[in-house]
């Protein structure tokens, strides 16, 4: 038995209330939700929601636009992240300054102003983007970014990159600057050159924050929202509809609440089988 | 102690301010929420004619739905709201969310000064749940300087297709981003109204009149869709349709950038505050066969969970009035009254050659079909639309695949 100080056991007793509410609510909020998707119109049983689910012929391109974005998303925002990190590890002074503008900033901008902004650069004539890429003899005419599927998914992707990879930018800084300087120093008496230290120290270092940050990223951006409704709807077509668009699409553009909640509990469980292998992981790596 | 004396002498304060006031909440939404000053003006002397306070909340066109969906939903609507006349009030009923008004618009004077194609658009399954407040039409709106510009005469916009088809060509001048006319491709109700402006210019409809099949698929329905499309993919006189709808082309009219697009009696205030020096004007949108327009506006509804109903109806039937209309239009020039009165009378439309137009295009407009399922049905037409656009279907596929979902989603089938 741990032993609990009685300071602990106040710390305890002063978050419980909040706890009970949470916990109390999302119980609800799970419970009335698989009770709506069991429902239909008239309030009586049915499995008829889950059936339309599986038999809407948007399924299949939505889970192909979430695969893709979430992809992307996560190798960029990981690398970018990493590379951020490592960069801000190896400044001494103005530190606090160049982790503001770089990580803070984007994370801090409103996912609103944020989508909106984006969405004007992308603009296909006169866009900054389109400008900039056709002065610099990367493309001959502009490209209407948000008109097409294919480069509409890449630009909210972009988007995505540059608004989430803070995240992992500051997990991994913190986890920089905990690996301790005898190993980096061990390595180079071995003779180990940057590379070298690069992959035998800092990623095994790394490892689990790498696994948490991977997790973490994943699951939110498969839920991610506010940038892909403001930048495109989901459009053109069902290009860029993805999981989460089509179920905020069902339930306040066509008021069929109860479909609704049965798409969003087959992506709660597809998630949560996500979550438990990413833990499976997580322990094996800890326990070695 | 002292503490917790504060917190239980607010708490107190706060429920009383619920209790004592009699007081009633109306959410204004759509671009008459812009005219803030006015509506502040009008509510005002209602507060003081009745001693109700009334509280306004105005919201943008973009967020009111989901507003006011969420609220009615979750029954702590306002006692009194605006709600789009493009399905939004059956599909509202059809849930149980408002009341029926059928009793209270018997004894009321103004009842028959409504125009009739009104009606329809408020109705579920025989009973009336909205008050008309205000209408419009589509037209055809023009960038008279552009006309100039380009050598064509402002006076006489172009009426066939074949005409709207030069005067667009001669207007376009992609290397300085000039366009003749707007598409609106983007998925969002403008592109059903595109559509629609087409479509029944040809003779064709969209529903059968029982409202229980799909009516698109026809000699009609193809020719607009291809013409439709025809406009941005083979003339190339528009902007890419799939980034663009009628409110940006009336920004980029504004901007001398786009000579033709549709537009209706509430871009008037609008284009003029963009660009004060704006020389436009309206006709009647080209047609193929038949002058064609679609209706819209916005009528006022009694949420059923408000608990102050008839104070509602009081406040609902004020603002829907004779004299409060005539103010309305002395003070803000529009939008067009759901009163026949008030259109005949007032001084203002009587010398305003835009307005005509607007009432002679009138009888012509239909209303988009008052059925609970519009919203789906209108998301297979902008579906139909873009996949034409992206290329993805030929006119002839994409029609067959939109009559299809539709008879779907009609015939109950989720």
């Amino acid at each position: 038995m741990v032993k609990i100080s009685k300071s602990e056991k106040t710390a305890y007793k002063m978050i419980l209330p909040y706890v009970l509410i949470i916990v109390l609510l999302v119980i609800f909020l799970l419970s009335s939700n698989i009770y709506l998707s069991f429902t239909n119109d008239s309030g009586n049983f049915t499995f008829s929601n889950y059936l339309n689910v599986l038999k809407d012929p948007v399924l299949p391109t939505i889970i192909k636009n979430t695969l893709i974005w979430t992809i992307f998303s996560v190798i960029g925002q990981l690398s970018l992240g990493l590379i951020v990190a490592l960069l801000l590890n190896q400044i001494d002074k103005g530190e606090a300054f160049f982790r503001s503008i770089i990580l803070i900033l984007p994370w801090a901008t409103l996912d609103i102003v944020a989508g909106v902004t984006w969405k004007w650069m992308f603009n296909d004539m006169y866009g900054v983007i389109n400008d900039i890429l056709l002065k610099l003899g990367l493309i001959k005419d502009y490209i209407p970014w948000l008109a097409q599927q294919k480069t509409a998914l890449v630009a909210i992707i972009i988007a995505n990159i540059w608004k989430g990879f803070s995240l992992s930018g500051l997990f991994f800084l913190a986890g920089l600057q905990a690996i301790p300087l005898q190993l980096y120093e061990a390595a180079e008496i071995d003779g180990a050159n940057a590379i070298q230290k690069f992959n035998h120290v800092t990623i095994p270092q790394l490892k689990p924050i790498l696994i948490t940050t991977l997790m973490f990223t994943t699951i939110w951006t498969i839920n991610y929202f506010p940038l892909i409704y403001t930048m495109t709807a989901g459009g053109p077509g069902y290009g860029t509809e993805t999981f989460v668009t089509y179920i905020y699409k069902i339930s306040f553009k066509f008021l069929d609440y109860n479909k609704a909640a049965a798409l969003s509990n087959i992506l709660f469980i597809v998630i949560f089988i996500i979550a438990i292998i990413y833990l499976r992981v997580l322990t094996k790596e800890e326990k070695s | 102690m002292k503490k917790k004396w504060l917190i239980v002498v607010s708490l107190l304060l706060l429920f009383s301010s619920f209790m004592f006031s009699k007081s009633l909440t109306i959410w204004i939404g759509g671009q008459v929420a812009e005219l803030d000053e006015t509506w502040d003006e009008i509510i005002s002397k209602f507060e003081t004619n009745t001693g109700v306070k009334v509280e306004v909340q105005l919201f943008g066109f973009d967020t009111y739905y989901d507003h006011l969906v969420t609220a009615l939903q979750g029954g702590i609507g306002p006692d009194l709201a605006f709600a789009d006349l493009g399905g939004w009030v059956p599909t509202f009923a059809s849930h149980g969310w408002i009341e029926q008004l059928d009793d209270k618009l018997t004894s009321w004077e103004g009842t028959n000064q409504i125009w009739e194609n009104l009606w329809p658009t408020v109705t579920y399954q025989g009973k009336i749940y909205g008050l008309p407040w205000y209408t419009d039409d589509r037209l055809l709106m023009y960038n008279k300087q552009m006309f100039k510009d380009a050598g064509l005469d402002p006076e006489n916009p172009p009426k066939t297709w074949e005409e709207f088809l030069y005067v667009a060509m001669k207007l376009t001048n992609p290397s300085k981003r000039i366009y003749g006319y707007g598409v609106s491709g983007t998925k969002t109700e403008h592109t059903t109204l595109g559509y629609m402006m087409f479509l029944y210019s040809t003779g064709g409809q969209l529903l059968t009149n029982d409202y229980k099949k799909a009516a698109f698929n026809t000699e009609e329905g193809l020719r607009a869709l291809k013409f439709y499309t025809d406009l941005a993919l083979k003339y190339e006189v528009s902007p890419n349709p799939l980034s663009y709808n009628e409110d940006d082309y009336r920004n980029l009219m504004a901007q001398n950038r786009v000579a033709m697009s549709i537009g209706g009696p509430w871009s008037f205030p609008l284009i003029e505050t963009a660009n004060p020096n704006i020389d436009y004007s309206v006709s009647v949108h080209p047609y193929a066969v038949v002058p064609a327009s679609v209706l819209g506006g916005w009528a006022l509804i009694i949420p059923s969970s408000s608990k102050n109903k008839d104070i509602a109806w009081e406040l609902a039937s004020y603002l829907t009035s004779y004299e409060t209309w005539m103010l309305w239009i002395e003070k803000e020039h529009g939008p067009m009254p759901t009163r026949k009165d008030v259109a005949k009378d007032s001084p203002y439309f009587q010398q305003n050659e835009k307005w005509q137009v607007v009432f002679d295009v009138f009888p012509h407009a239909v209303a988009r079909p008052p059925i609970p399922e519009w919203p789906q049905v209108s998301e297979q037409i902008q579906i139909m639309v873009q996949n034409v656009l992206l290329g993805k279907s030929s006119p002839e596929e994409a029609i067959k695949i939109a009559e299809s979902n539709v008879n779907k989603i009609l015939g109950g089938n989720k």
